[in-house]
């Protein structure tokens, strides 16, 4: 398979693992979110993590205000780090408890309800709340996972060299054995990705479900990761970055249409994102008129300066096909093939 | 100059050494960076144990260990109390510091616990690298954190600790008092000559490097963000208290203000018993 030479890969990396999210097709279900909670972190002290999680936008997100919590490089040099912040395990939201005994079995006379008062905050708390006022108020979801970044700070930030990126796939890892709990990655990732165990002592993050996309599962066949084989609507591919006939490269890299949310913190993230659309706004009196709903300043927020060029695109190939033209990136937006979903296995053992 | 005042001059350098010798002896009890470590036989295992009264401490003082980490610099604890004794093929340390209060668990993101450590060379006969040792010259750890217990690690160089097989340190802990009376006690003790690779042996033979950390959990100290010590030693070797430099460094000078004054002396006299002929 044939590797583009000018795709930037880490040093040290031979290929990098990759995926793509379309956010036009976000239903905020959740189903992913449940895929990788019941696989990965129904466990002690990871309760309160969400390795995947959908969060509303405009929203404050999960945890609460990460994107105000620092972290990432202070510029595209790319030789200093800047400061972040381990957010509070109120901005996480903690594990609800319920006494699902004492009620059911015990019959004890109280409402199901968390124990330990009202909760105040948990994640996806803004479900749905978004901005703007009525006709035009908008949100979209937003999906997001460790983005296994090219230049990721969260192993800048680790002093024992306990968080690397896989020489074979570039998927960023922590070495459960090194790792001493210091939380300096936690700190470091300016997505906020990397969460503490209080219980093993050890911090802890998405790992691609590399055990499925190595084929190391029970039935020994190569599977996408959990949250993108459990999508309901099928937003996820997942492949190769530098598997240049892959829908992937072609979205990223040719079409430019597929972006890293937010640029500016010069990790270089490896989850890419289709900018969403959404219909045009509404006058008081119901009529449509030629105003986007949400705001391109608020996308650029998200995805850089990039995303005008990128919606334009979209724009133009979608009007391709709207006058009975062919767009081949149309065809990749809307492939059900899951051979071309989920490239996971072009480069065998190379 | 005459015979007498030569005497004089004579006498009064041999006095310059002794005194060389013997004040900062009588104005320091011990040489700097010593801490005394008699051999003691009451009980030392606990923070209270009877044996502790006999044993004299030393203050050691700490400061930020140079450190690449964020706000490596600002650290709290700016001394250690240290004990130091042997009993019963044990090696015990007791380390006393001032924290106004103490954090016992790392049970939230934003939480890190009190730590401290004693680091002694594998190698007792080479001083390694202060900041953990190096790759040619490993250093032994002993860890102690309020959470997560006692450690017995191996370091060489910063970020490479790694835990010993067959742990031997024993540790006993306990924080009293608050605010300005706040103190942590610990102590740890260790077989004086443990089995296993890459252990320090300690013996009579020679003295014992040992250095100091102190990690402040309520500061967000941990890792390289944390108060240490410089190189000290315990004087396990033979002699009295080790070498003590400046004493000996004043005893070389004044023994050769001494000779050269009588060799000059002896010129001028013979020059002058040649003229007189």
């Amino acid at each position: 398979m044939a590797t583009q030479e000018n795709v930037a890969l880490a040093d040290g990396v031979d290929h990098q693992v990759a995926m793509v999210m379309d956010l036009n097709k976000c239903i905020g279900c959740q189903t992913c979110t449940v895929a990788c909670k019941s696989l990965w972190t129904e466990r002690e002290g990871a309760e309160y993590m969400y390795w995947n999680n959908v969060e509303t936008h405009p929203g404050k997100g999960y945890p609460r205000r990460w994107e105000e919590k620092g972290g990432g490089w202070k510029s595209d040099q790319r030789n200093e780090r800047a400061p972040g912040e381990i957010p509070a395990s109120e901005d996480y939201g903690k594990a609800w408890e319920y006494d699902h005994e004492g009620i059911l079995k015990e019959g004890e006379d109280k409402k199901l309800a968390p124990e330990g008062g009202k909760p105040e905050w948990g994640p996806n708390w803004d479900e749905d709340q978004g901005a703007g006022e009525h006709p035009n108020s908008y949100y979209f979801y937003l999906p997001r996972i460790c983005n296994h970044c090219t230049h990721p700070t969260c192993v800048e930030a680790c002093p024992r060299s306990a968080v690397y990126k896989r020489e074979e796939d570039g998927v960023v890892l922590v070495d459960q054995e090194r790792c001493r709990g210091y939380r300096y990655c936690v700190e470091g990732c300016p997505y906020k990705k990397i969460y503490y165990n209080a219980v093993s002592k050890t911090s802890e993050k998405c790992i691609f479900c590399y055990p499925r996309i190595e084929g190391e599962g029970p039935d020994g066949e190569v599977h996408p990761p959990a949250c993108a084989d459990q999508c309901t609507t099928q937003l996820r591919m997942v492949g190769f970055l530098d598997d240049t006939e892959g829908p992937i490269y072609k979205l990223v890299e040719q079409y430019e249409i597929a972006l890293p949310l937010h640029p500016e913190y010069q990790t270089d993230p490896n989850v890419y994102y289709i900018p969403p659309f959404a219909p045009p706004q509404h006058s008081e009196d119901g009529e449509t008129v030629d105003v986007d709903r949400i705001p391109d300043s608020y996308l650029e927020e998200l995805f850089g300066e990039r995303v005008h060029e990128a919606l334009d695109t979209i724009e133009r190939e979608r009007a391709k096909v709207e006058r009975g033209g062919y767009s081949e990136l149309m065809e990749i937006l809307q492939d059900t093939n899951p051979a071309e979903q989920y490239r996971l296995e072009v480069f065998g053992d190379d | 100059m005459t015979e007498r005042s030569l005497r004089t001059f004579v006498v009064f350098a041999a006095a310059l050494v002794l005194a060389a010798g013997v004040v900062p002896m009588l104005v320091d009890a011990r040489p700097a960076r010593e801490i005394p470590a008699p051999t003691v036989e009451q009980n030392l295992s606990g923070v209270d144990a009877p044996g502790w009264s006999n044993v004299p401490a030393a203050e050691v003082p700490l400061a930020a260990a140079p450190s690449g980490l964020p706000n490596a610099e600002a650290v709290s604890t700016d001394a250690v109390d240290v004990q130091a004794a042997r009993s019963d093929g044990q090696v015990y340390l007791r380390l006393q510091w001032h924290d106004a209060q103490a954090t016992r668990n790392a049970d939230d993101p934003q939480t890190f616990a009190d730590a401290a450590a004693v680091q002694i060379p594998v190698d007792t006969s080479e001083q390694p690298a202060i900041a953990m040792g190096s790759q040619s010259n490993l250093v032994n750890v002993w860890y102690w954190s309020a959470d997560t217990g006692t450690e017995e690690l191996l370091a060489g160089g910063p970020g490479s600790t790694t835990l010993l097989d067959n742990q031997s340190v024993q540790t006993w802990a306990q924080h009293t008092g608050s605010g300005e009376n706040g103190t942590w006690t610990v102590v740890f003790s260790r077989p004086a000559e443990p089995a296993g690779d890459n252990r320090t042996t300690i013996t009579s033979e020679r003295d014992l490097d040992v250095a100091f950390g102190v990690w402040d959990g309520t500061n967000d100290e941990r890792s390289g963000r944390k108060a240490v010590s410089q190189w000290y030693y315990l004087p396990f070797g033979p002699g009295p208290g080790g070498a003590p430099f400046e004493s000996i460094l004043w005893a070389i000078a004044g023994i050769a203000i001494v000779a050269v004054t009588v060799v000059t002396a002896q010129g001028i006299r013979r020059a002058r018993s040649q003229g007189g002929a």
